[in-house]
């Protein structure tokens, strides 16, 4: 069985088993290595990317599934690092290790389409899945928030 | 002071860094460091010393030998350097050094790196500049004080004429280094104290930042692995058969445990095309375990049994005045007993290398604290001299103490060598969470005596945890006198006092965990003083400040004052005493570790089961900051971790393993138990720059538990508060 997957706007296909899980396919297969392994079981949102532009947990998310789909990674958000998101990432000086800020961001890209002006009690929530060990929670609140307004404006 | 930090000091005193004593934990290696001798020179450039190349396009390259894991360090140290180099940051380009004695000690951890590199890098940076001014002045043939370095050029006061960095090399390159290069006092900082942008933020945005779990290799292989449970415990038989009939599967390694200091545990791996592949397999092992001697480890037992032998008469390890004369005479007499539980680091990256055994050389790509301590375990391993092992240090996914154990790369090799081809492995998070060197559980008792006049006059110590240097070495069974220092050179000066140690055998590896010890002592003396505060029917602020300036002792008058001085501060930037909501209170905490200063308040509310923090006010003396934005992220994130652990996180053990799995049973803390308002003040910047990765974390618990009681009326001894 084979599997066509266009990730980053380029089409992919495999014959890998289509149990794996999207993130080691594009970890281990493809080398995007900007998606990041932090539980396996979806309690940490380290691995997250859009399928279609919905975010999903790729480690709970597998080839099979992803067949068809369009997959956007941490590494096709942007041409040159300019969502909006990855310009407020760095006003704020959000990343500490950074290892789990790809998936913050990409969280936070699909919950900014559909709630482009959230309050912070709807940023918390939104973000209730993807974990900071660095603790960098104040600063992502705030990068959101930045990028929000700065995509209302534009 | 540790014997480790007394070595390091004593390294730091010296312009050559040499061999020193193996402290506690053989931390301290033997590091050869020539600063201002060496001066190689290449055809295309010239490094005035381990840290700085300039080519001759003046594209300037700085070495960080210490390793980065988020803290920033490969950032403010470099710019330090750029600042006495007079370089222009954006002409920078930071880079990483891999293992090699040239750039001195790199084991970071103890919140040392600024406190013992910042004077030497400095000096790299100024001898760097006063080579560049030297050629300039040989060229335009005038001394060299007419000539003054700015932003890559050298200029000419006399006729204004300047001349580029790059184009200066070949001369300077052929130069003395000097000796004592002068430094910049701190008016003329460039960089230093400013908030400078991290060199490698744009990159982690992206997702192209290279973790030692992202580092590729053509012909690579992938492994998983799954550890004896129990510390001492053995593999007793493992049925391969249907693991090596799995897809992709390349080889099944049974790894020994390997009782060197930071080797492994001993378990199997499976090593395979990718890493599902080897992780599928690995299920299909069939492993049966020996226990060993630890197979009874029981952590809600241990722990009542520590409270047990800290609440009778323990090892005398200290004593001052008479103890027993202060209770006597005391008009208050108060005790109690605080208990905490093991911690695990949880890096969100968990321990990963890739490493390539080959018969003539071993090549390494590690996120690791501590790359000479990789460089010395798989020499061992290997049978080779520990030089003969290249580490290139990645960038760590988080690390907070954990990374500076390479149990992790000591497997990687054994596949490595076993398929002979480079294996990268990434432990599942259940094996993270399970096969850790954790943070001791401890208990604590404190009894003291208040005399009329409110002073504190007796203070009766005993703490029982199992100490780190049990790791290294079994026969250590309770805390020694110096892990015991913390107490005994409290900045409290308490003038009658005892300190006694309890017995603890560890019955799982325990390592050091962001802020280490200070953990538990910062929580017991804080919420103690809280307590004795409230028996006194005084407001704990002006009972913490009464307890500093009743310190007479003339040695530790520094302490005092630096101690007072965040006190105050924090308590300003709290509102200390303001009128709050029903059910809403502050608590105040202080502590001296890892030679800083750090005071909190924290405003919290209690409602029924649910403990909100609403706001963090932190005063901050951790000497000269570097950098303030870097250095306010540091406390920020000890704010989060110090939240977590109070409320929420235990690594407990049954059966001599650990019942934690992942992060629903080992629940870090999220962005919405995060604190609304998180506020971080820096004072005593004529201070020596001393430790901030670590001291941030002691403080918020006491000051959270003790506003808690402020808030409810209820105490808390024993944490977490909230075990999952």
């Amino acid at each position: 069985m084979s599997f066509s997957i266009t990730i980053n706007g380029q089409l992919h296909k495999t014959d890998v088993d289509g149990n794996m899980p999207l993130l080691w396919f594009l970890r281990d297969t493809l080398e995007l290595t900007g998606t990041k392994y932090g539980c396996g079981i979806g309690l940490c949102g380290s691995c997250t990317v859009h399928v279609d532009g919905k975010a999903v947990r790729s480690c709970k998310t597998t080839v099979s599934k992803a067949d068809g789909k369009a997959v956007t990674t941490i590494e096709g958000l942007s041409k040159d690092g300019s969502h909006p998101l990855q310009i407020a990432w760095l006003s704020n000086n959000v990343s500490q290790c950074g290892y789990c800020q790809p998936g913050q961001i990409m969280s936070a890209a699909d919950f900014l389409v559909q709630n482009p002006d959230p309050s912070t009690e709807e940023i918390d929530a939104a973000m209730q899945g993807n974990i900071c060990r660095c603790g960098t929670y104040k600063r992502i609140r705030l990068a959101i928030a930045d990028a929000a307004e700065q995509m209302k404006g534009a | 002071m540790s014997t480790m930090q007394k070595d390091l000091n004593a390294i730091t005193r010296r312009n050559f860094l040499k061999a020193s004593g193996l402290s506690a934990g053989g931390l301290i290696i033997g590091v050869s460091f020539p600063m201002g001798l060496l001066g190689s020179v290449d055809s295309a450039g010239f490094e005035p010393n381990a840290f700085v190349y300039i080519d001759k396009n003046g594209d300037t390259t700085i070495y960080c030998g210490r390793c980065e894991m988020g803290q920033g360090i490969s950032t403010a140290l470099p710019a330090a350097v750029a600042d006495e180099l007079e370089a222009d940051w954006s002409r920078v380009n930071v880079l990483q050094g891999d293992a090699d004695k040239k750039y001195g000690p790199q084991a970071t951890g103890g919140s040392r790196s600024i406190n013992i590199m910042l004077e030497p890098m400095r000096k790299a940076g100024a001898a760097g500049k006063e080579m560049l001014v030297a050629a300039a002045a040989q060229i335009w043939n005038i001394p060299a004080e007419k000539c003054y370095a700015k932003l890559h050029h050298v200029y000419n006061r006399v006729d204004d004429r300047s001349l580029p960095y790059g184009d200066l090399v070949a001369i300077a390159s052929d130069l003395p280094v000097p000796d004592e290069p002068v430094l910049k006092t701190s008016d003329q900082f460039r960089y230093i104290g400013k908030p400078l942008q991290r060199h490698d933020q744009d990159e982690m945005v992206v997702g192209a930042c290279v973790y030692g779990a992202d580092k590729k290799l053509p012909g690579m292989k992938y492994a998983a692995i799954r550890h004896v449970p129990v510390l001492g415990g053995s593999v007793k038989s493992v049925d391969k058969i249907e693991a090596l009939a799995m897809p992709g599967v390349v080889d099944v390694v049974e790894i020994p445990r390997f009782n060197k200091p930071y080797g492994s545990l001993g378990g199997v791996a499976v090593v395979a095309d990718n890493t599902w592949n080897a992780e599928q397999a690995l299920k299909r092992l069939k492993i049966e375990f020996e226990a060993g001697e630890n197979g009874s480890y029981d952590t809600q037992e241990y722990k009542k049994q520590l409270v047990k032998n800290v609440e009778a008469p323990a090892k005398n390890e200290f004593e001052k005045g008479s103890l027993e004369t202060a209770f006597k005479d005391a008009t208050i007499r108060h005790k109690a007993t605080y208990v905490g539980g093991h911690l695990s680091h949880s890096p969100m990256e968990p321990m990963a290398s890739l490493v390539w055994v080959q018969d003539d050389k071993c090549e390494i790509w590690a996120s690791t604290q501590d790359p000479e301590g990789i460089q010395r375990t798989i020499g061992a391993y290997l049978e080779r001299e520990p030089e003969d092992i290249t580490v290139h240090v990645m960038m760590a996914g988080g690390a907070f103490g954990r990374k500076f154990k390479c149990d992790y790369v000591q497997e990687a090799a054994a596949c490595s060598k076993a398929v002979g081809a480079p294996v990268q492995m990434t432990w599942s998070r259940k094996e993270d969470t399970r096969t850790g060197y954790y943070h001791s559980c401890s208990a604590q008792h404190i009894e003291a005596s208040v005399d009329a006049k409110g002073k504190v006059t007796g203070w009766l110590h005993r703490a029982a945890f199992p100490p780190i240097a049990s790791t290294f070495n079994p026969e250590v069974v309770q805390p020694s006198a110096s892990d015991l220092d913390a107490v005994s050179k409290h900045p409290y000066g308490i003038e009658n006092m005892r300190v006694e140690s309890g017995m603890a055998k560890a019955h799982t590896r325990i390592g050091w965990y962001r802020a280490v010890y200070a953990i538990f002592y910062g929580f017991s003396f804080n919420v103690f003083t809280d307590e004795l505060a409230h028996k006194a029917g005084v407001d704990s602020l002006q009972f913490f400040r009464n307890i500093y300036d009743n310190n007479q002792d003339p040695d530790q008058q520094e302490q005092v004052k630096r101690s007072r001085a965040v006190l105050d501060k924090a308590a300003e930037m709290a509102g200390w005493g303001k009128k709050l909501p029903a059910n809403h209170g502050m608590g105040i905490a202080v502590h001296h570790s890892f030679e800083s200063y750090v005071a909190m308040v924290v405003h919290a509310e209690v409602d029924g089961d649910s403990i909100i923090v609403h706001r963090v006010d932190s005063a901050v003396d951790c000497g000269l900051v570097l950098n303030p934005d870097i250095a306010t992220a540091q406390m920020e994130g000890a704010v989060i971790m110090g939240v977590g652990l109070t409320l929420n996180t235990e690594v407990r053990f049954k059966n001599g393993a650990v019942v934690n799995s992942n992060f629903h049973n080992y629940p870090v803390l999220r962005i919405s138990e995060t604190p609304a308002e998180i506020n971080v003040s820096f004072i005593g910047q004529d201070y020596r720059p001393t430790g901030l990765g670590e001291p941030g974390v002691p403080t918020l618990a006491p000051a959270l538990v003790n506003a808690v009681f402020a808030a409810s009326g209820k105490r808390y001894r024993s944490l977490p508060i909230k075990p999952a």
